[in-house]
């Protein structure tokens, strides 16, 4: 027994005079307390640690949290007070202060926290300013009824973005602001804002728009004249070594590019309102880079996400031409077009407020040009009417975009007058593909009922807020065809056009790419050009016979000669084979 | 989304754009706390919404027992009156990758599936194009299905699997710190492991098989299908897959509280390699030679 006690590591340690004596004495409780705390407390010779504090520290996280089932997770809590323990013997940036994540954003709102600068003493009559008006752009308000719609951004977000518009305003020449949505990218997202400029600044950047366009067929003429000095030169170039005197001219290109539409103008069309974005509240607001309709016709035929880089470049086919900044403003261009709807009667025609109504009616109806502005007299439409869903009390406020990627139809037939004959001349040799008949949209306050169905989606889905407090809901549509675009009325003249989305239309099935254009031929099929087999060593034989010098007599030489252009037909045939 | 969570969502809106209006969340917070008194659901989880064009689908699910293996999933048209989602039949998930419309928001509806010559889901390619019925209701569970698969997320550490094998909610997740809620390997996919049990372990340093036993998101093809991002304030971070878009799934950094949410069409998206620029720094090499 006694040995038995030595094995067991003297956890009780005797006397080795009880020993001798032969009899155990009661174990002493304070002894053993503090030989096994003593153990406890000896330390991992490899950690420096030891188990007398590690599981104190346990029992005392387990005591002050009280989790349930706590044995459960007792490795799990094990393991995370050792983790937090663990200090890499290369942590020498402990004593550095870390700022929190917060910081960064603190640093960028307080700008918007604080009261507006009082404005410079100036001259101009406070009405002339022509500042635009912000009262419809308290986001908080606009907020309430995000909610009710299920959309929305937090209310820092929000607060900021009133503030930041405020101060967007007296920056840039602006009369009409308005909280256009948020594109979410891939690694950074984009607030964007519709703005209208003052007339002077269209006036301005038309004045501009005008010389490049002259500009452009400038450099159409030169362009042409140098290709065709070039052309000329090419011979002379290649007299250089006589083997290579009758080398082919080098291929030319073939296609030509359909002429290409003019952008629409600022203040026009697809080009109506200015955009402004950034990625976060705090950023500067960015303006983008008017569309033009190659943008706009490319943008249809590729699918791409934003990354919220907006010089990031578009790899596409169809070559995408501009950066991102330019694929965001034709996408945004799209979506306006196809999502803005305001209830019926809110816009009228510019002339039906003067009492013109009939006759302006017929004459807008025609074409797109006809103006719109907001009916004075505007009676909302009830909440059942707007929540019907044949779509009949939403009316397209935005001109739709064409196939050539203009609000209104560009003839490019007749080329502007003054270009050389020569340009004039090839464009008559070719022949006319699109024909002069003009491309129509569907007018102006057309209803939305009458928008196609893709693929048995219709275009929209309408609800009502609220099916328990009919008093006080709100009409929401929601686009099929470009999810996140939302458009909601509320019980009185408040509507809104919002989009919270990635900026992609929906592909039915899915997207598939333009297919390559067919490879053009080089040269014009010819002798020069074809590969024909190589005559066999039987085939050269019998040539070789048949072109034998004639010493043989008449009589059989004839028969000779039938034999060979026998042979030489079969060569014929052979090589036409071969084509 | 846990259930408690749902009434305030506004919070979350930043990197979303969506949220759950008052009415819609009073709603679910009141009739999912019934519906998980009857079942006896020891938590309950608000899914998502289906969004169909004449009525949207609320998708909610609870456990018992097993966080993973033992969910069950509810759904309904109004957010009041809930039914059992059947599981869903080898049938239908087939069918439903080749269904491109909308949901209707009927559940009894039969939809007309057109499979096209050469179609190789049901074994042989077919001869000639044939129509396949569909119940809207069995698309509806298959959805949820490939959803669940492919793109529900859990951090690293929210799930634990007990001594017993059975898997529930970490008492002791403390959260991902901000450097780890930036990388894809710390979010694991909340569905039945698919790959080898020790596949993400052996993948990790510091690998614990206790809540290392799901697959991560970072191996999904392509890479860069996954996006993550961080709020402006640096609190919440939220991953989103291209594939389905309008699947959201946030955790506040440090904190144990994660969730995801699913507001889409149901529709999976079939073109992410267009999206990304994999080739990127070739073409811009070929274009731009430096």
């Amino acid at each position: 027994m006694i040995n038995d006690l030595a094995n067991l590591g003297s956890i009780i340690e005797i006397n080795p005079e009880e020993r001798d004596l032969g009899r155990v004495a009661l174990p002493n409780e304070e002894h053993e307390f503090v030989y096994a705390k003593a153990f406890l407390q000896k330390n991992s010779t490899v950690t420096g640690e030891n188990l007398y504090d590690h599981l104190s520290e346990i029992l005392n996280k387990i005591l002050s949290e009280r989790p349930e089932n706590v044995v459960d997770f007792f490795e799990e809590y094990c393991r995370k007070i050792k983790e937090k323990r663990f200090r890499p013997l290369t942590d020498h940036l402990e004593d550095i202060y870390v700022a929190p994540g917060r910081y960064r954003l603190a640093n960028k709102l307080l700008p918007f926290l604080r009261p507006l600068p009082p404005e410079a003493p100036s001259t101009v009559d406070p009405e002339d300013l022509e500042r635009a008006d912000m009262t419809k752009n308290n986001m908080l308000d606009l907020l309430a009824y995000f909610e009710i719609a299920g959309l929305g951004l937090p209310r820092l977000e929000m607060f900021c973005l009133t503030m930041s518009m405020r101060q967007l305003i007296r920056a840039e020449p602006i009369t009409r602001v308005r909280f256009w949505g948020k594109i979410f990218g891939m690694h950074k997202n984009y607030l964007v804002l519709e703005a209208d400029l003052k007339d002077e600044e269209y006036v301005k950047r038309n004045e501009n728009y005008n010389a490049a366009a002259d500009n452009k067929i400038d450099d159409l003429v030169t362009d042409h004249l140098e290709q065709m000095k070039r052309e000329q030169e090419l011979p002379a170039e290649d007299a250089l070594p006589q083997l290579w005197a009758t080398l082919p001219p080098t291929p030319r290109i073939q296609y030509e590019e359909p002429p290409e539409p003019p952008s629409e103008p600022s203040g026009v069309g697809v080009n109506k309102t200015v955009y402004y974005v950034c990625n976060e509240v705090g950023d500067p607001w960015v303006q983008l880079p008017d569309a033009t309709p190659k943008q706009i016709r490319i943008a249809r035929q590729i699918y791409k996400t934003f990354t919220g880089d907006l010089n990031q470049a578009i790899v596409s086919y169809p070559l995408f031409p501009g950066t991102e900044r330019n694929y965001l403003r034709a996408q945004i261009a799209r979506i306006s077009a196809g999502t803005h709807i305001s209830p019926l009667g809110f816009y009228i025609f510019a002339g039906e407020a003067f009492g013109e109504a009939e006759e302006f009616e017929e004459g807008a109806g025609g074409d797109n040009k006809g103006d719109i502005s907001e009916n004075p007299k505007y009676d909302p439409p009830s909440i059942k009417d707007l929540t019907d869903k044949s779509m009949m009390f939403w009316v397209h406020h935005n001109n739709h975009i064409l196939n050539q990627g203009r609000t209104t139809w560009w003839n490019s037939n007749p080329l502007p007058e003054g270009i050389d004959e020569e340009l004039g001349e090839e464009e008559e040799e070719k022949p006319v593909i699109a024909g002069p008949e003009p491309e129509t949209g569907p007018a102006l306050l057309t209803p939305c009922s009458e928008d196609v169905t893709l693929d048995a989606i219709p275009a929209w889905s309408v609800r009502s807020s609220s099916d328990i407090a009919e008093e006080y809901a709100v009409a929401i549509v929601k686009s099929n065809f470009w999810p996140g675009a939302y458009g909601f009325a509320a019980q009185g003249k408040t509507f809104h056009n919002v989009y919270f989305g990635s900026g992609l239309k929906v592909m039915v099935p899915n997207f598939s790419p333009n297919p390559l254009p067919p490879v053009e031929q080089d040269y014009p099929l010819g002798p020069e050009i074809m590969e024909i087999l190589d005559p066999t060593g039987a085939e050269e034989e019998t040539w070789r016979i048949a072109h034998l010098p004639k010493e043989l007599p008449p009589k059989e030489l004839r028969g000779e000669d039938e034999l060979g252009g026998e042979e030489a037909e079969e060569e014929e045939e052979e090589e036409d084979e071969d084509d | 989304m846990d259930l408690d969570e749902v009434l305030d969502t506004i919070h979350l809106s930043e990197q979303w754009g969506h949220v759950i209006t008052t009415e819609e969340g009073l709603i679910l917070h009141n009739s999912l706390l019934i519906l998980q008194n009857e079942n006896h659901f020891r938590r309950i989880f608000f899914w998502g919404r289906i969004r169909g064009t004449d009525n949207d689908y609320y998708i909610a699910f609870g456990y018992r027992t097993d966080a993973l293996l033992d969910r069950t999933f509810y759904y309904s048209t109004n957010c009041l009156n809930w039914g059992l989602l059947p599981l869903p039949t080898e049938y239908a998930k087939k069918l439903t990758p080749l269904c491109t419309a909308m949901f209707q928001g009927d559940p009894a509806l039969v939809l007309d599936v057109l499979l096209e010559k050469d179609e190789i889901s049901f074994g042989d390619p077919l001869p000639e194009p044939q129509v396949k019925k569909l119940k809207e209701e069995d698309r509806l569970s298959a959805t949820v299905f490939f959803i669940n698969e492919e793109a529900a997320v859990v951090p690293r550490g929210a799930l634990y699997k007990r001594a017993d094998g059975v898997i529930v909610h970490n008492l002791a997740f403390e959260g991902l710190t901000p450097v780890e809620a930036r990388e894809t390997i710390c979010f694991l996919h909340y569905r039945v492991p698919k790959q080898k049990w020790n596949t993400n372990l052996l993948t990790r340093d510091d690998y614990n098989v206790a809540i290392d036993f799901l697959d991560s998101v970072d191996v999904d093809i392509p890479e860069g299908c996954w996006t993550v991002n961080m709020t402006a304030s640096e609190e919440v971070v939220v991953l989103k897959t291209l594939y389905w878009p309008g699947m959201f799934f946030y955790h506040w950094v440090k904190t144990p509280k994660h969730g995801f949410l699913y507001f889409g069409t149901g529709v999976k998206c079939l073109d992410v390699p267009f999206f990304l620029n994999g080739l990127y720094p070739v073409v811009e090499d070929f274009f731009h030679p430096k």
